[in-house]
């Protein structure tokens, strides 16, 4: 008897499948990428003496936003504490970001910055700063603990 | 005559039967007879594998994404690199400390950190991935600091959002 290969594959109920498939994985998809901004940690000093220090630039941050520079270990002559009054009761974003630029401009091989917050000083203000100042080239970022 | 087997495959391929979508399942005559509709949906079937494909792969390269929390307001950053492999991460959320999934007292984090750390070897540095609300204070971040030093992990990254 000779066997029939004519047949019919029913495609309708895989499309249904893989069209469900879709809708789930597209609404359970999360597209957020993370992002991460590196630090060292301030802590401890393991400075030989002797050893030459590069210069260092320590950023105080109030809890109302005021910010105190200070200056470590560089030859330029220039001020070595300042400060970026706060606006409204915030960092004053503006400021801030010339104030770095200044200092950029001043010392250039000015890489180094420890940020000395407040224990009242807001966590996403203290990222800014380091983003603030990532932006303008500085590469090593420490975070001091509290004193 | 005795036909080719093969020849008769090629004629009567049921594959060529399977790209055709027909009208109620209806054998050929009839199907010609009342015009049913005929649709390729070999290239449909192509295109909806390759998106479930992409879709699935590409929500399973973003595992980290997934352990963050929703009520976790991360902050936004500009300069921020994207995280390429996958680091010990600890998470501060309304005032718990979160190694993993694993909740750790204050008082314990030095030892659970440290634990961290043994799991490295002596050469490799251990950077630690922090995931804390921007709304939070500095001070809850302090007993991490300590405690991460305290363990020989210097290196500290800060999740965060990358501004679009």
């Amino acid at each position: 008897m000779k066997k029939d290969l004519n047949f019919e594959i029913n495609i309708l109920p895989i499309l249904d499948i893989l069209s469900v498939l879709i809708c789930f994985l597209l609404l359970t998809a999360v597209w957020v990428q993370i992002g991460t901004l590196s630090t060292q940690q301030a802590l401890g000093d393991n400075s030989t003496a002797g050893a030459k220090n590069p210069p260092s630039l320590w950023i105080g941050v109030a809890e109302n936003g005021n910010l105190q520079f200070s200056l470590r270990d560089v030859k330029v002559k220039t001020n070595l504490e300042s400060s970026v009054a706060a606006q409204n009761s915030a960092v004053n974003w503006n400021a801030l970001n010339q104030k770095i630029k200044t200092l950029k401009t001043q010392i250039p091989e000015l890489k180094t910055v420890v940020i000395r917050p407040d224990a009242k000083a807001n966590y996403g203000v203290v990222i800014k700063i380091m983003d603030q100042l990532k932006q303008n080239n500085m590469t090593d970022i420490g975070l001091s603990p509290l004193g | 005559m005795k036909q080719s087997a093969l020849l008769m495959t090629s004629s009567a391929s049921p594959l060529t039967e399977a790209q055709l979508l027909k009208h109620g399942g209806q054998k050929h005559g009839k199907a010609k007879s009342d015009g049913a509709v005929l649709l390729p949906l070999t290239s449909l079937i192509d295109a909806f594998s390759i998106i479930v494909i992409y879709l699935l792969i590409g929500t399973q390269s973003g595992g980290l994404e997934k352990d963050i929390p929703n009520k976790l307001n991360l902050p936004v950053a500009d300069a921020s690199q994207i995280l390429d492999k996958e680091l010990p991460t600890i998470r501060i959320q309304k005032g718990s400390y979160y190694i993993g999934d694993k909740l750790v007292a204050v008082r314990e984090l030095g030892n659970a950190l440290n634990e961290v750390r043994k799991s490295f070897s002596k050469e490799q540095s251990v950077e630690l991935l922090i995931q804390a609300d921007q709304a939070m204070d500095y001070a809850e971040l302090d007993p991490i600091l300590r405690a991460g030093s305290e363990a020989g992990i210097q290196k500290l990254k800060f999740a965060v959002l990358p501004k679009q």
